[in-house]
């Protein structure tokens, strides 16, 4: 990962859930898209939120404030949904709003068990700082649950 | 050179040219003089010679190098396919493989080429004296006689045979001091015009009157008697001393006739029955005659390209996706009333059906892809264990998507081990239970429906219900209560039951208690079943149902709470309407009674956990009635739909765990529908 590498330039998607800003690598970002059709799955993870036809493949989309145990909230038209690709597994994100693109100094990421923000911390890879704001850097991996059986999980 | 980027092209195509060669060698086994089959040998061969050589694989060139030799000499009917040279063939053909395997894994096993190659150039230097030609078989039956038939004799006997007349030759020979030879041969011919035509005598009958022969002369006869019958009625005549009944036509039968001894010109018709037009006139010098044929009979091979199935795949996504903006487009034109769009939509439409249509036939494969190779592991087989057996196949140009075919190969190999090893007896076995020694194999592939039917029949010894049951006591796989009540069909099932076996001795072949459970299992991985019906004595049959593809079904979309699922219509019964006043409860289990039956019921909204269930107080409840083995369920859902082809979608590996579903699909308008799973939405 890019954060645990010192003294480097981290290229992040920056984006919102509720009023706090989040970051992840833009490498493992495919596209962003608008708010499409989503085919629920009975019997899924309740952050499951359904199923997405992108361009011919079927997709898994996770409600990401649910999955963060966040406050839930109306969707809106600054919705997006990030499509996020790890290893073998390509999912959908539903995000507030995606801000912007940005660029921190791996140096000015501090490391999650710092930071009290009511998240559990496995879902979170560290804390950056931009300007005076804060950016909290997720960690995808154990979001999505790649590797482990997300049915088994919940 | 970097030969690794054409690594591939060579493994698959020498695999593929193995396969032939080992067909191919099949039908030479069988039919030695077949010249066409030995051409198509003698280009694979040469094939692999070529690409190995190119690509530095001596020793798999070498190899091949020295069959081509001997088949050359085949070829130019030096020597005979006997079943030594057959053998070795075959040998050579396995010590191939494994080299070819031994590239392809990349492993640098030194396989010893040189015993073979040794063998090889024995036989090509005429090893044993007795398979160099000029031999004719039968040569040695007719003591002094050579016949010669002109064309019109051929003709003759060509036409008799279509009548199922035999033709004969016979021999006569009369006794030593036999004054009336004429008389006698007079009294001879008559005799063989009672029960036949004559239609040539060698003296000729003139000759014959004039006594100008010795003791003994031959006539060729077309008649329906028996050979026996020809030579009672012969030797029922005085003076003769000793009768010979040559078949030279047995209504498929043929026999060449004379030998070189006594005339120089020798006339054979060989094999009355592969005689095409053209054909009909005997050459003097066997080695220009069967060349005729051979150029007939040259096997037509395709123009073909190979393509990567992750290509097709691709193509298919695409056509896929073209199809959804085309109704998307379709959509746009009706809400604003553009005629000119809505017919170039029609246009379009056309032609996106037909383009998915030839995607779909493009992943097709004949399945006689797997069919190949199984003559060869049959007859080998057979060979290890004694036993005879003749293997038919039917329906290998029945097609299957390449994924379906890319996995039956295993289960069939299976089943058909299992055929030969228990099914079929050994040939003394066989005769006493009054049966052709021969034992006799039907792999069948036929379509039926949206389905392929695969079936592996054998007409060996059958499935003994009681000997299965008493194996499963023994085994704990059923309890003594479980026999009780298991009819004989069902008795027949504990076979694919896991950890089962009945083979009394653990054979190379099968026994070890893996095979037909194994069989099963893959067979349901394909979205398939497997079933037998056995008679005692009287053989086996293993019936295979596969679907047609594992990427495209025929599915009933129905509604449910707004939502839409499709449910495979390869395990739908039927559809009906019933009122709530229909559904009974037994055991706290909704049930209604369908012509007779009791049928469990599955109120979908609920299964689904669908947000609002709210066809509980409905006048008319939709009802699909499935079925999964013999089990059937019937679904309520709030609408049909109607019938669609899908094209399935896997869930990704995320969602994968989810049990009532089958994967996805994507609808007309770009919605995703999820695919239901029948067996487990019953449970």
């Amino acid at each position: 990962m890019e954060e645990t590498v010192h003294n480097e330039e981290i290229q992040l998607v920056v984006f919102k859930l509720n009023r706090e800003s989040y970051g992840i690598s833009i490498l493992q970002v495919q596209e962003i898209k608008r708010m499409l059709e989503i085919t629920r799955v009975p019997h899924s993870p309740d952050y499951v939120k359904g199923v997405i036809n992108l361009r011919g493949s079927v997709l898994p989309v996770l409600d990401l404030k649910k999955r963060l145990d966040l406050p839930p909230g109306e969707y809106t038209d600054d919705t997006r949904i990030i499509i996020v690709k790890m290893e073998d597994v390509t999912v959908g994100l539903i995000v507030d709003a995606v801000s912007e693109v940005t660029t921190i100094s791996s140096d000015s990421v501090e490391p999650p068990h710092t930071v009290v923000s009511g998240l559990s911390a496995q879902y979170l890879s560290g804390v950056g700082k931009l300007d005076d704001t804060l950016l909290i850097l997720l960690n995808l991996e154990a979001i999505v649950g790649v590797g482990a059986d997300m049915t088994k999980a919940s | 050179m970097d030969v690794n980027q054409y690594m591939g092209m060579f493994l698959e195509e020498s695999r593929e040219h193995l396969q032939t060669l080992n067909r191919c060698l099949l039908d030479l086994e069988h039919d030695p003089r077949n010249l066409s089959v030995l051409d198509e040998i003698f280009r694979s061969a040469h094939t692999i010679k070529g690409m190995s050589a190119t690509m530095g694989f001596t020793s798999i060139a070498e190899l091949t190098h020295e069959m081509e030799n001997i088949l050359d000499l085949l070829r130019k009917e030096q020597l005979k396919a006997n079943s030594a040279i057959v053998d070795t063939l075959f040998k050579c053909l396995d010590q191939l493989e494994q080299l070819v395997e031994s590239v392809a894994e990349q492993t640098e096993t030194a396989i010893d080429i040189k015993p073979l190659v040794a063998t090889l150039n024995k036989l090509a230097s005429g090893g044993g004296a007795e398979e160099v030609i000029p031999e004719e078989p039968g040569a040695a039956a007719i003591s002094v006689n050579g016949i010669k038939l002109d064309e019109t004799d051929t003709k003759v006997i060509q036409a008799a045979k279509q009548q199922g007349l035999c033709t004969y030759n016979v021999g006569v020979n009369l006794r030593e001091g036999c004054l009336l030879k004429s008389a006698r041969a007079y009294m001879i011919m008559n005799a063989l015009d009672e029960i036949g035509d004559v239609i040539k005598s060698i003296p000729p009958v003139d000759e014959l009157e004039k006594e100008n022969f010795d003791l003994s002369f031959n006539v060729i006869v077309i008649t329906d008697a028996e050979p026996e019958k020809v030579e009672q009625t012969l030797l029922s005549i005085s003076e003769v001393d000793a009768v010979s009944v040559e078949i030279i036509n047995d209504c498929g039968n043929a026999v060449v006739s004379p030998s070189a001894a006594v005339i120089p010109s020798v006339e054979e018709i060989i094999q009355a029955e592969k005689q095409t037009e053209g054909q009909n006139k005997p050459d003097v010098s066997p080695v220009v005659e069967q060349h005729g044929p051979a150029a007939e009979k040259k096997l037509k091979s395709g123009q073909s390209v190979r393509v990567d199935i992750e290509k097709l795949d691709a193509l298919l996504n695409l056509v896929g996706e073209l199809v959804i903006n085309k109704t998307r487009l379709e959509q746009i034109g009706l809400n604003h009333k553009l005629s000119d769009l809505v017919e170039t939509i029609e246009q379009m439409d056309r032609v996106t059906t037909d383009l998915q249509t030839v995607v779909m036939k493009v992943r097709m494969v004949p399945v006689g892809q797997v069919f190949n190779r199984f003559p060869r592991m049959v007859r080998d087989l057979s060979r290890d264990l004694n036993k005879e057996v003749n293997l038919i196949i039917q329906g290998e140009e029945t097609e299957l998507d390449r994924t379906v075919i890319d996995e039956i190969g295993d289960p069939l190999v299976h089943l058909l081990r299992n055929a030969i090893d228990h099914g079929v007896e050994n040939p003394a076995d066989r005769q006493v239970k009054g049966k052709n020694p021969v034992g006799e194999i039907r792999l069948i592939a036929r379509h039926e429906g949206n389905n392929v039917i695969i079936m592996v029949e054998d007409d060996g010894a059958g499935i003994n219900p009681e000997i299965v049951k008493q194996k499963a006591l023994e085994k704990g796989l059923i309890t003594p209560a479980e026999a009780e009540k298991m009819d004989t069909a069902d008795a027949v099932r504990l076979v694919f039951l896991p950890g089962f076996s009945t083979a009394k001795t653990v054979t190379d072949v099968s026994g070890r208690g893996v095979g037909m459970d194994a069989v099963k299992t893959k067979i349901e991985s394909l979205g398939g079943m497997v079933d037998v019906e056995t008679k005692i004595n009287e053989g086996s049959k293993f019936k295979i149902r596969l679907p047609l593809t594992l990427a495209i079904i025929q599915a009933l979309l129905v509604d449910v709470c707004n939502e839409i699922y499709a449910i495979p219509l390869g395990s739908i019964d039927s559809t009906i309407n019933i009122t709530p006043g229909d559904i009974k409860t037994i055991q706290n289990q909704e049930v209604i009674l369908l012509r007779g039956q009791i049928i469990p019921i599955v109120r979908l909204a609920k299964k689904l956990n669908a947000p609002e269930a709210a066809s509980d107080n409905k006048e008319e409840l939709f009802v699909v009635i499935v079925h999964m083995g013999e089990q059937k369920a019937g679904v309520i859902v709030d609408t049909l739909i109607g019938q669609q082809e899908i094209v399935i979608k896997s869930l990704g590996k995320l969602l994968a765990g989810i049990k009532v579903l089958a994967g996805a699909t994507i609808l007309g308008n770009g919605q995703v529908a999820l695919i239901l799973d029948v067996g487990s939405l019953m449970q």
